[in-house]
């Protein structure tokens, strides 16, 4: 079945924590005949809204999962993704923007543009992601959606106009003015959703031709149409100035404004058509794939279902029939029966069932074309990982999968809890390929690591909630990493004569650092000197040394191990002989090539009002922290630092009692750099310390 | 190979303005040119002169944000080392920008006593006494820019700074220069600057031309240097 892509919105909602995402989804869901009763969040009736966030979302104030919905409103199919705002989940995050066309950002009336509007507003810049504002909460006590707009455009950057008026507001809001149909707007009946339009009222008139005004000139550009009709003083239809509202939107130059309230039931409808009229379908944007033969090359995808295909999947579910996976299509069409290829694994996949969601049924369907969101049954993958027909080796999402910089041991309280715990890490590290898990046989422990102390908590929390997995955390540590600052030479015979047969290697070269990558091995044994057979022991003795340095027990990257000469004994020599002969060899090498301790470093950006910027700027410095930048954007400033990530544990309590708790920061991985020496002096005390404990 | 060769083709070397410079007084500097023709290139690779030498240098971005005020350095640097082959470039690289810190405004928000109430915060606090400034972007189209480049040269004074070095946008269509040949808008007040430079594109290839320069210059006002311009480096005699 082919569905017309001009009828298909694939959006994001985002908003700051209680602006009242939850409400307003649950409203759309009703309107669009997805569920037939309204529940509220905190409602007295138990039940939870449909779409409610988790309790966890709620106290940190973020979307954690990424989740989609699907609803049909009048002939259009919208498929809801929810975007994560933290950039712990940058993976998460990248995706779920990667898959979106457009986006509807959700503002509180009151509270207007706060912080994490306006981090989620520089995602969507950054990924050229088309967006809809909505001011919700109009019926609360000093809402100002003025103001709020005028916020947009200041904070935010937006060219940011309103498209409707409030029709009274807080307690007094009666519905909104149309300024491009010129109508008013009243909801009606028990939920609001019988929409009687109206003459606009007369106290209204002339402030709605103001208004009006000022729209048509902010989207003639957009317009030749309306530009002449403006200069010829002609008739001006609405259809001319939503199809310049569109223009303007679609070319990230305009940005229309809509006011509401989700609780009260109050221009949910006339938003829904927004979405319709101004935000863009599949066709509409140019999505980008990375060429993994030419070294992630971008290339922009056709959206043309005669191009060999290419999809990537976004979300997994566990659901009663195994796993379902979310995928959205860029090009080329996918029939049931097909075979796949999954181009991070490069195994084939047939793919049994497609369905595509409708409402709240699921449709099982024998095809599926550029620009759609399917679900694939029983596909064996990790969510991100793109699939094609086998006729191009391509990528939606970068391979490249930043090291995981924390880590925390965690330990379960009993036997029911072990095995919910391994069943939620399967999971969560094939969902997310930040996140990683593995048991320190020193210890026994079970050590999950991350991209941030957010990260690994909100996992923490997802064990004990989703799986029943109660666990005790230990503290977080940072993952340091050690590395080689010059060049040194080995010569390393491990011998060894204890009855029976000896072992004999002898393994010289030298090693050097590495510019870019982890580990190389080369080998430039010329004359036999270290028989073939035991060339690619010496290359695992040289990676067994790896995983553990001698300065303070963390993994040693950044190194290049050349071999070019060696000796061996007809009978002594075997494979564990000359991985023994590497393993000291590298030991040897290490001590003189002069390692070093390195610590990942943060890219920190404070937002906060400009009266704390010298608070803010002194809290980083006294962390270590390099102050890159300042940007003072009216009365807010952002400052930008890298900052050590072992520093970074507790700011968000101290940075609140700096800033009164106006100011907020994030925080993403940046780079590994050396540590200072009496901190480097420290760590290898520590490690050497819990070694003689041991 | 050092850091030495990141400023081998340093506009301010080739004026003879790079080490004296420094030492010896302070020095209000303008590059001007007409709109994308290279100007944050040429005050970015002077800033970079500073830095190597150790001064701290604020570089203000007025109406630009951080990210892309920190790619012209981390662009103009890659492009010294794919010329020059610098040796631990990134050690050099990460020890240097320890000298930089960059400030941004929007257009409506700077003004020199905010800059400079900024800067007084970042030196009590022990964060960054900047020896340089840097300001690109800055209005000279204002009625008041006269003054208010006055009143940032009274604040280098005051706090001894060694220079601050401002670009400013020539317009095609106005003719008005002064009698040294800066260009509008700031021929009115040439005065105030102590070297003026201009990068003027002739047909076949971009030149930096000296229109005035202060007595520590080796080259006369009047001469002219030549830019790559795939790169803005300058080119090698």
């Amino acid at each position: 079945m082919s569905v017309d892509l001009s009828k298909v919105r694939n959006i994001g909602i985002s908003a700051h924590i209680d602006s009242g995402k939850t409400t307003l989804t649950e409203r759309i869901l009703f309107f669009t005949d997805r569920i037939h009763a309204i529940h509220d969040v905190r409602g007295k009736d138990g039940v939870g809204a449909k779409m409610d966030s988790m309790e966890l979302e709620r106290e940190r104030g973020i979307t954690i999962q990424s989740a989609a919905t699907y609803c049909t409103w009048k002939d259009t199919n919208i498929n809801i993704i929810d975007t994560p705002g933290h950039v712990d989940f940058t993976v998460e995050v990248e995706r779920a923007l990667r898959v979106l066309d457009g986006a509807v950002l959700i503002l509180c009336s009151v509270g207007g543009v706060q912080s994490q509007s306006i981090t989620v507003n520089r995602q969507m810049d950054r990924y050229n992601v088309p967006r809809i504002s909505f001011i919700n909460k109009c019926d609360r006590t000093g809402a100002a959606p003025e103001r709020v707009t005028e916020q947009l455009r200041e904070k935010l950057g937006l060219n940011a106009h309103m498209l409707q008026l409030p029709i009274g507001l807080e307690s007094a809001l009666e519905g909104v003015v149309d300024l491009v149909a010129m109508e008013a707007l009243y909801f009606d009946g028990e939920n609001g959703e019988n929409v009687r339009v109206e003459e606009i009222p007369d106290d209204l008139k002339d402030l709605a031709e103001e208004k009006r005004e000022e729209l048509l000139d902010a989207v003639s550009m957009f317009s030749d149409e309306l530009m002449e009709a403006m200069l010829e003083e002609t008739e001006i239809t609405t259809e001319v100035v939503r199809e310049a509202v569109r223009a303007g939107t679609l070319a990230l130059e305009f940005s229309p404004v809509f006011i509401g309230s989700a609780y009260k039931n109050k221009a949910v409808q006339p938003l829904l058509d927004a979405v319709q009229y101004y935000l863009p379908c599949p066709t509409d944007v140019e999505n980008i794939g990375l060429d993994l033969e030419k070294d992630e090359e971008e290339f922009a995808v056709s959206n043309d279902d005669e191009d060999p295909l290419i999809m990537l999947a976004f979300k997994l579910e566990d659901g009663r029939y195994g796993q379902l996976t979310y995928v959205r299509t860029y090009q080329g069409r996918l029939n049931k029966g097909d075979t796949v290829f999954n181009t991070r694994t490069g195994k084939k996949v047939k793919v049994g069932r497609l369905v595509r969601m409708h409402s709240d049924e699921m449709e099982e369907i024998d095809s599926c074309g550029s620009g759609d969101i399917v679900a694939l049954f029983g596909v064996d993958c990790a969510s991100g990982d793109t699939f094609t027909d086998g006729k191009l080796s391509c990528s939606m999402s970068s391979m490249h999968i930043p090291e995981p910089v924390i880590s925390l041991a965690i330990i379960p309280k009993d036997n029911k809890a072990q095995i919910n715990m391994s069943k939620a890490l399967n999971r969560f590290t094939k969902e997310d390929p930040t996140f990683k898990t593995f048991v320190d046989h020193e210890t026994s422990e079970t050590i999950i690591s991350g991209m941030g102390e957010l990260h690994l908590e909100v996992y923490v929390e997802r064990m004990k909630r989703e799986y029943g997995a109660e666990v005790d955390v230990g503290a977080p540590q940072v993952a340091y990493r050690e590395t080689i600052t010059q060049r040194a030479e080995f010569n390393y015979i491990h011998k060894k004569q204890t009855g029976g047969s000896g072992q004999f290697g002898r393994v010289a070269g030298y090693m050097e650092p590495l510019e870019e990558g982890e580990y190389e091995f080369e080998d430039k044994i010329v004359g036999g000197a270290i028989p073939r057979e035991f060339i690619s022991s010496c290359d695992k003795g040289f990676q067994k040394s790896l995983a553990k340095g001698t300065l303070c027990g963390s993994p040693v990257t950044g190194v290049r191990c050349v071999i070019n000469d060696g000796a061996f004994h007809a009978v002594d020599s075997s494979d564990v002989a000359f991985q023994l002969a590497s393993v000291g060899a590298f030991k040897e090498g290490y001590m003189k090539a002069k390692p070093t301790i390195m610590e990942p470093i943060m890219k920190v950006a404070v937002e906060g009002p400009s009266e704390f910027q010298g608070a803010v700027m002194g809290s980083i410095n006294q962390r270590r922290g390099m102050i890159i930048g300042t940007t003072e954007e009216g009365t807010y400033t952002v400052v930008e630092a890298e900052v050590p990530l072992s520093e970074m544990f507790g700011y968000s309590t101290s940075l609140r009692s700096l800033t009164q708790g106006k100011a907020e920061f994030t925080m993403e991985f940046a780079s590994f750099k050396p540590v200072p020496k009496s901190v480097s002096e420290e760590l290898i005390k520590k490690f050497q310390d819990e070694r003689k404990e041991k | 190979m050092g850091k030495e060769n990141l400023v081998s083709k340093n506009p301010l070397r080739a004026l003879g303005l790079g080490k004296e410079d420094l030492a010896d007084g302070r020095r209000v500097g303008l590059v001007m040119a007409r709109a994308g023709l290279g100007k944050t290139a040429i005050l970015v690779q002077i800033a970079m002169n500073s830095m190597l030498h150790d001064n701290k240098v604020l570089h203000v971005a007025i109406g630009e944000g951080v990210d892309k005020t920190r790619t012209w350095y981390e662009d103009i640097l890659a492009l010294m080392n794919q010329e020059e082959a610098i040796e631990d470039f990134q050690q050099v690289v990460d020890g240097i920008m320890k000298n930089r810190m960059i400030m941004t405004f929007k257009e409506n928000s700077f003004s020199p006593a905010t800059l400079e109430e900024r800067m007084e915060d970042l030196s009590q606090q022990g964060i960054f006494k900047a020896d340089c400034l840097v300001i690109d972007g800055f209005d000279f189209t204002a009625d008041d820019s006269a003054s208010s480049v006055g009143e940032l040269k009274n604040f280098m004074e005051k706090n001894n700074l060694k220079m601050i070095w401002f670009s400013a946008v020539s317009h095609r269509g106005d003719d008005r220069v002064s009698v040294n040949g800066v260009p509008a808008p700031c021929h009115s007040f040439d005065d105030v600057f102590d070297t003026v430079l201009l990068i003027s594109p002739d047909e076949s290839h971009i030149s930096l031309k000296i229109l005035k320069c202060s007595k520590a210059c080796s080259v006369d006002a009047g001469k002219a240097l030549l830019l790559d311009p795939a790169t803005m480096l300058i080119k090698k005699a």
